[in-house]
């Protein structure tokens, strides 16, 4: 075992396989932005506190700010791309269109990602829930609440 | 009305036609902007508040491998002039005294943040391992961080040559407002303080240039709110025609102000493209966001407040402190204070008012625009001062506002500054927030919450959202900019429409409510009306998407095109059909008899008569229009909270929100709430959370998101809305401004409701944010205030 | 915002991670949720990482005689979510919930919380609290200090840069003990301004037979408010013996300032939310 500068990963994105060599030192975020392509994974902050660069590892929310792309090696990493199947919204998709949980649409990926994790946990949750649920994710533009409206009609739309 | 008549679009609450590509992951940032071979842009920027620059010296960074160059404002000697505001006289006061913004820094720093050394590389990784080894040599000096100090004699000078740190001092003062101070009943004095706060919208700053060498021409994206006068600007200040400049504002990720600027960072990276021939990029980083991007609001009110003894508004009085750090917000000159004074009248009848306001240099980052501009803090004084009279008098709080609000027919109102209020709804948004939120019954609540041990209080703010300046009142203020908007409304030959804008959205839904507006006024369907915006290559010319203007200026214009083309589509049909114009309409996308409906000619076929030279009409298929809005457009609202007051902690919470509201006709009430309630929660973050700190010598002691906090879904009540719609009898559609209004009155609502809580003890806020700490010191100041015998 | 290059090896047993420390020159990534924004940020610069992640003995959360024994890459969800910790240690799955927000907890684990020491999050508070044992390991061998001789100041721990945190151990609960976790921050997932936590038995006439108050953010290390809980053992819970109580543990602490609150604001927190933690750790059960 010894240290390396770069290695090989081989991931599943959005359920295809992957495979690249990457510096030790590439955040996740870059790989999948710069690597890939994928750029609706979005940074706002780079220091883990705004939650726009949120996607989902084997299925948990994880700030990919701060998570190195060799950390993802073997990993099922899901991206706002993925999240429709063909041109078919997703439940929280449609109901961030219905309920106009977005303005300029900076965060919203990362909304969409947690509460993807969120419901998973908890299919059916009470308003102060997804309040807690999302805090982690800043939106500057919507005051949250039709965000959290979108969330509970998503929910509904799920069970 | 017609048997074909549909259901109106403009107006309708229909869901936003922009938001499914963003949904799937398809919106283009400027980050996104797909570009081979493209460097990046890393800053090394000042650690110091004020210094002399002794040395920098690059050849360690510049030997790096994957690092393009490395420049210091040496390099740009000659090549690119400093930034300096033109057009810089404001109504009532002196010039505003400009000051040149270096595009970087040379010779002395003046604020921690500021640009100092730009260096290029392969990718940001490397330019930033690369500013690491840029080897600098910095002679601190005494800086200066505090306004009030900044006006001391003897005070560190920001700007040498001047002999002071005054930008501008204007003073007005219009009615017997001394008379009037002396008559009064009652007089009530305080001094409010704002945090100095920032817009910090999700996307930070950002852009791309690219220069093709052949065709000299520079194509530039920016994460902008006004891409044309990024375009004029980029022009002059690298000597290269407007024609050949071509700015495109992708998808923006938020604005709220912060990017209605040009900044030296810009200036200089199309600078680069041109030198090196290949495409440049900057992605500002969330720290250079904080530190020196944009910061908003800061200011001292010093107000006093005449009344008679039945709460009768006699006259206001009022010095205003701004701080506006260290250069000119470009290319504008900041113009804060006055938008302050400005807005201490209100929704009130007042006779009398003096005011003077004093523009301060410090060595901080430069404040510029940021949603509601000096009202704020302008409604909390005057909803404070307000309060503290109604109290001195043993009046009800609104029973004083409701006596003294103009009332709807005595617009349009012309007010003590000789603005005219065209139409408005005062009392009645006034009454109807208290109706919803239980204000009669709420005492009652109030005491028995009390016997409790809980302290929970109710505070309003009533005030005029000023909107959508016109040209002659924008030069007036100081900015050399035009209050007109102009749009396109192009004929497409399948009987579609497409819209072009001269301004873009930032997030403000305008592919939806200016398809709204064409559609109506063109008879077609929402969907076969198309949205473009943000390119200057294929938009008519525009301004800026900020000061509440683009419903009133761009809403104006869409109109205006759209019924001129609509006026010719139906003289074409008129001569296709023989019957007389007066006789059609269009709906649903086809010409009709206007009497009974009857289909008469499609919109696409009409269209191909036209382009075939068919229908008597040899034009080309599209007009534009521009718009100029009258002076001033004005918005009315009352807002009203309910707190709670942890009075151990000194934690507030909001528990329930009301905003009645005034917007005059409505493009879009979806489009309408959503501002609202995202404009509101950007006040309860001025209110309660948000605040840029600097200690004494200059450093930013907020430098991340874990230092500044802007409020989460957990700190935001859910808005509870209620419209009326009193349209301006001015405009073209009866628009008014309102994207502002939303974070114009959570602080003067809050800090009201945080004073009533806190009643019992006295207590009178006075300065935002009302962190735990500030609201434990103002109980503890006002229970030693009583217990020394005041 | 870019961290700066560094090597980066994830071993797949301890005795890897063991041997790849062993020179005290790299330094050892598990959450990453404290660690990579000061890399991010440049505030922190690193040779090396030894990715801890994939170390299966390090993710062990079990019942091991009787006590709560936690490996030290077990994340802040699992914990919030455990079985066993709830019934063995209850305070653990509550203060877990307190940590930050959803992506945060998903990720950051608890050895990463206590070998980052800041004396403001939760994990170093309720290790103070209830005793728990730091197991640190290194090429040479393993041993175990108490919380209280584990943090030696703000971001600052007894272990050698040659060793990793491997486990944290918390003893059961005894029957009857009541906590109380009480966090003042300035937003809901904040770290805490001032935390205090309580644990408190009474016996069957309500008089304390042990007590524990431990503080959070109001000093360099987290603190067992010592005198304080001499005060309440043996107390009736009477309002005289809480007030003194809570002054004790403020006059214990000596905090520093910083935007979001000064000390003299942080000591008067410490005297509100220890009396709060104290009340409702010894309230009669539900």
């Amino acid at each position: 075992m010894e240290f390396q500068d770069r290695r090989t990963i081989r991931l599943r994105v959005n359920g295809r396989d992957v495979e690249r060599d990457v510096e030790a030192r590439r955040l996740l975020a870059d790989f999948l932005r710069e690597d890939l392509g994928l750029v609706a994974t979005r940074l706002g902050c780079e220091h883990g506190v705004c939650g726009a660069c949120t996607v989902l590892v084997d299925g948990a929310s994880v700030r990919s700010c701060l998570l190195l792309a060799v950390q993802a090696d073997g990993a099922e990493v899901g991206t706002l791309e993925g999240l429709a199947e063909g041109g078919t919204m997703h439940p929280l998709q449609q109901a961030f269109w219905d309920h106009h949980a977005l303005q300029c649409g900076f965060c919203t990926s990362g909304f969409l990602m947690t509460a993807c994790d969120l419901l998973a946990s908890n299919p059916d949750p009470g308003e102060d829930e997804i309040r807690h649920g999302l805090s982690g994710n800043l939106c500057r533009c919507t005051g949250y609440a039709n965000i959290v409206d979108a969330v509970a009609a998503a929910a509904k739309a799920m069970r | 009305m017609s048997a074909g008549a549909t259901a109106k679009i403009l107006g309708a609450r229909v869901r936003r036609v922009e938001d499914p590509r963003v949904l799937l992951g398809e919106a283009r940032y400027v980050d996104d902007v797909p570009l081979r071979g493209v460097l990046s842009v890393a800053f090394l920027r000042s650690s110091y508040a004020r210094a002399r620059i002794a040395s920098i010296d690059g050849s360690a960074a510049r030997s790096m491998p994957g690092v393009t160059g490395v420049w210091t404002a040496e390099d740009l000697a000659g090549s690119l002039a400093p930034l300096r505001v033109e057009h810089a006289q404001a109504a009532g006061g002196g010039p505003f005294r400009t000051c040149e913004w270096p595009v970087l820094a040379s010779g002395t720093v003046r604020f921690v943040g500021e640009a100092v050394a730009a260096v290029v590389a392969d990718d940001r990784y490397l330019a930033e391992d690369a500013v690491e080894r840029i080897d600098f040599d910095f002679d601190p000096l005494e800086a200066v961080a505090d306004m009030e100090a900044a006006l001391a004699p003897g005070a560190p000078l920001v700007h040498d040559e001047w002999g002071d740190n005054v930008f501008q001092r204007v003073a007005m003062s219009n009615g017997d407002v001394a008379g009037a101070f002396r008559g009064a009943a009652v007089v009530v004095a305080e001094r409010f303080a704002t945090g100095r706060h920032l817009a910090l919208p999700i996307e930070t700053r950002g852009c791309v240039a690219s220069f093709e060498r052949g065709s000299g021409e520079l194509t530039f994206w920016s994460s902008t709110q006004m891409p044309h006068v990024l375009r004029s600007e980029l022009s002059r200040a690298l000597a290269l025609p407007e024609s050949r400049v071509r700015v495109i504002a992708p998808d923006v990720g938020g604005g709220f102000g912060l990017k209605a600027h040009v900044f030296p960072e810009e200036i200089l990276v199309g600078w680069l493209a041109l030198r090196l021939g290949r495409p440049v990029k900057w992605i500002e980083d969330r720290r250079e966001h904080l530190a020196a991007s944009m910061h908003a609001k800061h200011e001292i009110v010093r107000g006093e407040l005449a009344a008679a003894r039945d709460g009768t508004i006699l006259a206001i009085r009022a010095s205003i402190l701004c701080d506006v750090g260290a250069y000119t917000e470009y290319p504008w000159p900041t113009f804060e204070p006055n938008v302050t004074a400005g807005a201490m009248t209100g929704p009130y009848r007042v006779p009398a008012f003096a005011y003077e306001a004093t523009s301060i240099a410090t060595n901080k980052a430069s404040l510029g625009a940021y949603r509601g501009v000096g009202q704020p803090i302008g409604v909390l004084a005057t909803e404070r001062l307000i309060d503290l009279a109604a109290a001195k008098l043993g009046l009800d709080p609104a029973d004083c506002r409701r006596r003294n609000m103009i009332r709807g027919d005595e617009h349009p109102y012309r007010t003590v500054l000789g603005t005219e209020i065209e139409s408005g709804s005062h009392v009645e948004c006034l009454d109807a927030a208290l109706e919803r939120i239980g204000y009669a019954g709420f005492r009652s609540e109030q005491a028995k919450a009390r016997e409790a041990g809980r302290y929970v209080g109710i505070g309003i703010a009533s005030y005029v959202e000023v909107t959508a300046p016109g040209s002659a009142v924008w030069q007036s203020m100081g900015p050399a900019v035009g209050g007109w908007e102009s749009a396109t409304v192009r004929l497409e030959l399948d009987g579609n429409a497409t819209v072009l804008l001269g301004v873009n959205s930032q997030g403000q839904g305008h592919a939806t409510t200016f398809a709204q507006a064409a559609a109506e006024t063109l008879g077609l369907r929402l969907a076969d009306v198309r949205v473009v915006q943000g390119d200057t290559a294929i938009t008519p010319r525009g301004w800026v998407a900020g000061g509440s203007r683009c419903a009133v200026a761009c809403g104006g214009a869409v109109l205006s095109a759209s019924g001129r083309l609509r006026d010719r589509l139906l003289a074409a049909a008129s001569r296709l059909s023989e019957l007389p114009t007066g006789a059609l309409e269009i709906q649903g996308g086809i010409v009709r008899r206007a009497a009974d409906g009857g289909e008469v000619v499609p919109v696409r076929e009409l269209a191909r008569a036209m382009a075939l030279g068919r229908a008597g009409d040899d034009g080309p298929l599209e007009e534009t229009a521009r718009y100029e809005p009258p002076p001033l457009t004005h918005s009315n609202a009352t807002h009203v909270v309910t707190v709670e007051v942890d009075v151990e902690t000194g934690q507030v919470k909001c528990l329930r929100y009301v905003v009645a509201e005034d917007c005059g006709t409505m493009m879009n009430p979806l489009v309408v709430d959503g501002q609202i309630q995202g404009g509101v929660a950007q006040g309860i973050g001025a209110a309660l959370y948000e605040e840029l700190v600097y200690d004494e010598n200059g450093q930013l002691l907020t430098g991340t998101l874990m230092d500044y906090l802007p409020p989460t879904s957990s700190d935001v009540p859910r808005v509870e809305i209620i419209h009326f719609e009193t349209p301006s009898p001015y405009t073209l559609g009866g628009f008014k401004g309102m994207g502002e209004g939303g974070a114009i009155g959570p602080p003067g609502a809050i800090a009201n409701a945080v004073a009533d809580a806190l009643a019992p003890f006295g207590a009178r806020p006075t300065e935002i944010p009302l962190t735990p700490e500030r609201v434990l010191a103002l109980v503890d100041r006002a229970r030693s205030m009583r217990e020394g015998g005041e | 915002m870019k961290p700066g290059r560094f090597a980066y090896a994830c071993p797949r047993t301890l005795d890897e991670a063991l041997a790849l420390a062993a020179n005290g020159e790299a330094k050892c990534l598990a959450g990453g949720q404290s660690l990579m924004p000061m890399l991010n940020l440049r505030l922190a610069r690193v040779e090396a990482l030894i990715d801890l992640n994939r170390v299966p003995e390090l993710a062990r959360l079990e019942r091991r005689d009787g006590i709560l024994q936690v490996g030290a890459t077990v994340r802040h969800r699992a914990l919030e979510e455990s079985p066993i910790a709830r019934e063995l240690q209850p305070l653990v799955p509550r203060a877990a919930r307190e940590i930050g927000h959803l992506a945060i907890r998903n990720r950051g684990t608890i050895g990463g919380s206590l070998a980052h020491a800041d004396p403001a999050a939760e994990w170093p508070l309720v290790a103070a609290l209830l005793d728990a044992e730091v197991t640190l390991a290194s090429a040479g061998g393993a041993r175990k200090l108490p919380a209280r001789d584990f943090f030696l100041g703000p971001l600052t721990t007894a272990a050698s840069p040659s060793e990793i945190v491997t486990a944290i151990t918390f003893p059961a609960a005894a029957a009857g003990t009541r906590f109380a976790f009480h966090k003042l921050c300035r937003r809901p997932g904040d770290f805490a301004i001032v935390a205090v936590a309580a644990a408190i038995r009474l016996d069957a006439n309500g008089r304390c037979v042990a007590a524990s108050l431990a503080v959070g953010g109001a000093h360099d290390v987290p603190l067992r408010a010592r005198a304080a809980e001499g005060i309440l053992t043996g107390s009736g819970g009477e309002i005289d013996a809480i007030r003194s109580a809570a002054d004790a543990a403020a006059r214990d602490c000596e905090p520093g300032s910083d935007v979001h609150g000064s000390a003299a604001f942080r000591r008067r927190m410490v005297t509100v939310l220890a009396a709060r933690a104290i009340r409702e750790a010894s309230a009669p059960a539900a």
